[in-house]
C-alpha cells in the first residue's frame, strides 16, 4: 500500500514512516501544507495522514481539495485538538477516521489497516492470513474451517496483532486499544496477559500455529511464520 | 444593622436630644419672661400700697379679689427682706364658684402655685410686713400648653422623618442592593456579566461602574488563565505524541535486556500517566468553559450497563462481587461526559478496592449511588480537590474534580460519604 504522511513534526513524521516501511508499503511525507498539495495532486495513495495544524495551511483545506476532485484516498486525520467539532467536520467532510495526539504507532497502523482493507476489499469483507480466516462484518474467526469462539474483546485484539503483524505491540497501547481513554486503567496490566493467554489457547486448540509471542516483558509480537 | 436602621437610629437619637434641649431652655425662657410680668404686676400693686401709705399716713384696706391677696402683719425692726418668692397660692371659692367646681366640694381652698413679694413699709414707728400673693396659674397653663405642643411636634417630626427614611431611602438605595446582589451572583466561569444600575445617584453610579469593571477585568484574566492553560495542554501534546512514537520505534529494535526492558516499561508508564494528566487538564478547561454542551436525552440505565460490560474483565480479574440494582431513569445531559463520569466512578470504585471486594450500584429516578469497599476509614474530605489522591493511586488526581465539574454542568451534586464499611459516591439529580 501507499501511504502519503503529511506532518510536520520532524520526530513524529520519521516514526511514522519507518513503522510503516516494508511489508510491500511505500511512504511519501510532506512537512508542510504546499509539499503535501503538489503531492496529492501527482499521485493517488491508499491512505493520507493528515495533520490538520499545518505551519503554511489547515489539513481541512487539503482534505476539502481531494473531495472536490472526487479522489478516493483514505484519509485519517491527525489532530492535537481533541474537540468533537474538529472530529465531526473532518468526518462530515469526508475524513475515514480521526486519532487525537498522542497517539501508539500501533494504534495509527490498525486504523490505517482498516481504512484500506475498507476501500480495497470492497464488498469482500473476508481477511484471509495463513490458516487464519476472518469475517470482519460477522466477526467471525475460522481456522481451517472450524469456528472459533472469541468474546468481543478478544476478536478487537487479534485484529489488532494481525494489523501490527511483525511488530512489538506495547502493554499500554493494548490496553488503550481495549477501553479507550477514557478508562484510566492502564497500569494494570494483568488482565491484558488472560486475554491473550486465552486467545493463544483457544487457536492452538483448533490447530492453529502460535502466532502471538511475548516480547521482553513489555508487549507482544504477532509474528507471521 | 443596615445603614438605614443606623442611619434612622442616630437621626432619631439626635433630634430627641435636640428637642429636649430646646424645649428645656423654652421652658425656662417662657417662665422667666412670664414670672418676671408676675413681678412687674406685684411691683405695681406695692407702688400703689406705697403711694396709699405716704398720701394717708395708714394701711389701705384689705379687699380680696380672685387673683390676688395681700396681707399685712405687724413686724419686729429690721427683720423683713425686700424680696419675690415662690408660693402656692390659696384660692378661695365663693359660693358661685363653689357650685361650678362642685368637685372640690371638702375644701373651700384651693392651692394654686403662686407668685409672691414680700415687702416693708413703715408707719410712724411700726414695721408692717406687706405679702402680695397672685395666682400663676394661667402662667403654668400657658407653658404646659406649650409643651405639650412642642411634645406633640416632636413626635410628628421623628414619625415623619422615620417615614421618609423608610419610603425615600429604601428606593434611593435599591440600585446599591442591585449591585451588591450581582457581586454575590458573580462567578467567574459563568459568561453572565454585572449589568450597571439604572440610577441617577452618582456615588451609586461610580460604583456600579467599577464593580462591572472590576468584574470585566477578573473575567479577562480568568479567560487568559484558562486561555494559557488550555494552550499550554496543546503544545504539550506534540512532544509526547513523539515521545510515544518513538518508544514504539524503539520496542521495534531487537533484543532488550531485563534492565533495559524495566527502563522502558517505566517509560511508557510515565508518558501515559502524563498523557492522562495532560488530557484531564483540558478536559477540565472544556468543561469549565461550557464548550461541551450539546445535551441530549440519556437512558441511564443502558449507559452503566454499557459501562459495566467495559470494566467486566477487570472485575472479573480483582474478583470483585458487583452488584446492580438499575431502575430506568433518562437524563438531558452531554454524552460524552456522562461516559467520563461514571467511566471514573466506575474506574475509583475498582482501583481503591481489594481483591474479592464488593461493589454495589444503585440507581433510582433520584439519585445513583456507586458504593464500594475499600479501606476501612473514611477518605479525606478534600478528595474532590485538584491533585489530591492518595499516596499508592495511580491515577492523576483530576478524576474527581472532573467527575464533579460534570456533575455541577448539569445541575447534578456529587457527594461522598462513608457507610458500614463502604465508600459511597452519590449523584443526586
Amino acid at each position: 500500500m501507499k501511504i502519503l504522511i503529511v506532518e510536520d513534526e520532524t520526530g513524529l513524521r520519521e516514526s511514522i514512516e519507518e513503522y510503516f516501511t516494508g511489508e510491500g508499503n511505500i511512504c511519501e511525507t510532506a512537512k508542510n501544507y504546499t509539499k503535501a498539495l503538489s503531492k496529492i495532486n501527482l499521485y493517488r495513495y491508499d491512505c493520507i495522514l493528515l495533520d490538520i495544524n499545518l505551519p503554511d495551511g489547515n489539513g481541512i483545506e487539503l482534505l476539502k481539495k481531494l473531495k472536490d476532485n472526487n479522489h478516493s484516498d483514505g484519509v485519517l486525520i491527525i489532530s492535537a485538538r481533541n474537540s468533537l467539532d474538529d472530529r465531526l467536520d473532518g468526518l462530515n467532510l469526508g475524513a475515514d477516521d480521526y486519532l487525537v495526539k498522542p497517539f501508539h504507532l500501533s494504534e495509527l497502523k490498525a486504523r490505517v489497516t482498516a481504512i484500506i482493507r475498507r476501500k480495497s476489499f470492497n464488498g469482500s469483507n473476508i481477511l484471509v492470513l495463513n490458516e487464519i480466516t476472518i469475517d470482519l462484518l460477522a466477526k467471525e474467526v475460522k481456522v481451517a474451517n472450524t469456528a472459533v469462539k472469541f468474546t468481543r474483546k478478544e476478536y478487537a485484539l487479534l485484529l489488532y496483532f494481525i494489523a501490527n503483524k511483525g511488530k512489538v505491540v506495547s502493554k499500554n497501547a493494548i490496553a488503550e486499544h481495549l477501553w479507550g481513554d477514557g478508562i484510566d486503567m492502564a497500569n494494570n496490566f494483568d488482565f491484558i496477559y488472560s486475554h491473550i493467554k486465552n486467545i493463544r489457547k483457544k487457536l492452538i486448540e483448533v490447530g492453529c500455529a502460535d502466532y502471538i509471542q511475548a516480547a521482553y516483558g513489555m508487549g507482544y509480537k504477532f509474528i507471521e511464520e | 444593622m443596615k445603614l438605614l436602621t443606623r442611619y434612622n437610629q442616630v437621626n432619631i437619637i439626635s433630634t430627641t436630644v435636640i428637642f429636649i434641649i430646646t424645649g428645656f431652655i423654652y421652658y425656662q425662657t417662657i417662665s422667666w419672661i412670664l414670672t418676671n410680668q408676675k413681678d412687674k404686676s406685684l411691683t405695681v400693686e406695692e407702688d400703689e400700697i406705697f403711694e396709699y401709705v405716704h398720701l394717708n399716713n395708714k394701711l389701705p384696706q384689705i379687699f380680696q379679689s380672685e387673683d390676688q391677696q395681700i396681707t399685712f402683719t405687724e413686724v419686729k425692726n429690721d427683720s423683713v427682706k425686700r424680696q419675690f418668692i415662690d408660693t402656692e397660692y390659696l384660692k378661695k371659692w365663693d359660693n358661685n364658684n363653689f357650685h361650678k367646681h362642685h368637685h372640690k366640694h371638702k375644701n373651700h381652698y384651693e392651692k394654686e402655685p403662686g407668685r409672691e413679694l414680700i415687702t416693708y413699709v413703715k408707719i410712724g414707728d411700726k414695721l408692717y410686713k406687706i405679702q402680695i400673693i397672685e395666682s400663676k396659674v394661667e402662667t403654668e397653663d400657658l407653658i404646659r400648653i406649650i409643651f405639650v405642643i412642642t411634645f406633640v411636634v416632636t413626635l410628628l417630626l421623628i414619625l415623619v422623618l422615620l417615614l421618609t427614611n423608610r419610603l425615600i431611602l429604601g428606593r434611593i438605595w435599591k440600585p446599591f442592593y442591585n449591585i451588591v446582589n450581582q457581586i454575590k451572583q458573580f462567578s467567574l466561569a459563568e459568561p453572565k456579566e454585572v449589568q450597571q444600575p439604572e440610577t441617577d445617584i452618582e456615588e451609586f453610579s461610580e460604583l456600579g461602574t467599577a464593580v462591572t469593571l472590576m468584574a470585566t477585568k477578573a473575567k479577562n484574566d480568568y479567560t487568559n488563565l484558562k486561555t494559557f492553560t488550555e494552550n499550554a495542554s496543546h503544545e504539550l501534546l506534540t512532544p509526547i505524541a513523539v515521545i510515544n512514537s518513538k518508544l514504539d520505534t524503539l520496542l521495534q529494535t531487537e533484543n532488550f535486556n531485563a534492565v533495559q526492558s524495566k527502563i522502558l516499561n517505566d517509560l511508557y508508564s510515565a508518558v501515559s500517566r502524563l498523557n492522562k494528566l495532560n488530557n484531564s487538564l483540558l478536559l477540565l478547561v472544556k468543561i469549565e468553559n461550557h464548550l461541551l454542551n450539546k445535551s441530549q436525552r440519556i437512558n441511564l440505565k443502558a449507559l452503566l450497563e454499557e459501562t459495566e460490560s467495559q470494566f467486566e474483565e477487570i472485575i472479573a480479574d480483582k474478583r470483585l462481587a458487583l452488584n446492580l440494582d438499575l431502575h430506568e431513569k433518562e437524563i438531558v445531559a452531554n454524552h460524552y461526559l456522562i461516559e467520563i463520569l461514571l467511566n471514573n466512578l466506575f474506574t475509583n470504585a475498582i482501583r481503591h478496592n481489594y481483591k474479592g471486594g464488593k461493589i454495589q450500584i444503585s440507581l433510582t429516578a433520584e439519585s445513583l449511588i456507586i458504593k464500594n469497599t475499600g479501606i476501612n476509614e473514611p477518605l479525606d474530605e478534600n478528595i474532590f480537590v485538584r491533585f489530591n489522591k492518595s499516596a499508592n493511586s495511580e491515577g492523576s488526581g483530576l478524576g474527581l474534580t472532573i467527575s464533579r465539574q460534570i456533575c455541577e454542568n448539569f445541575k447534578f451534586t456529587l457527594n461522598y460519604r462513608f457507610e458500614n464499611g463502604y465508600h459511597c459516591f452519590m449523584v443526586n439529580f
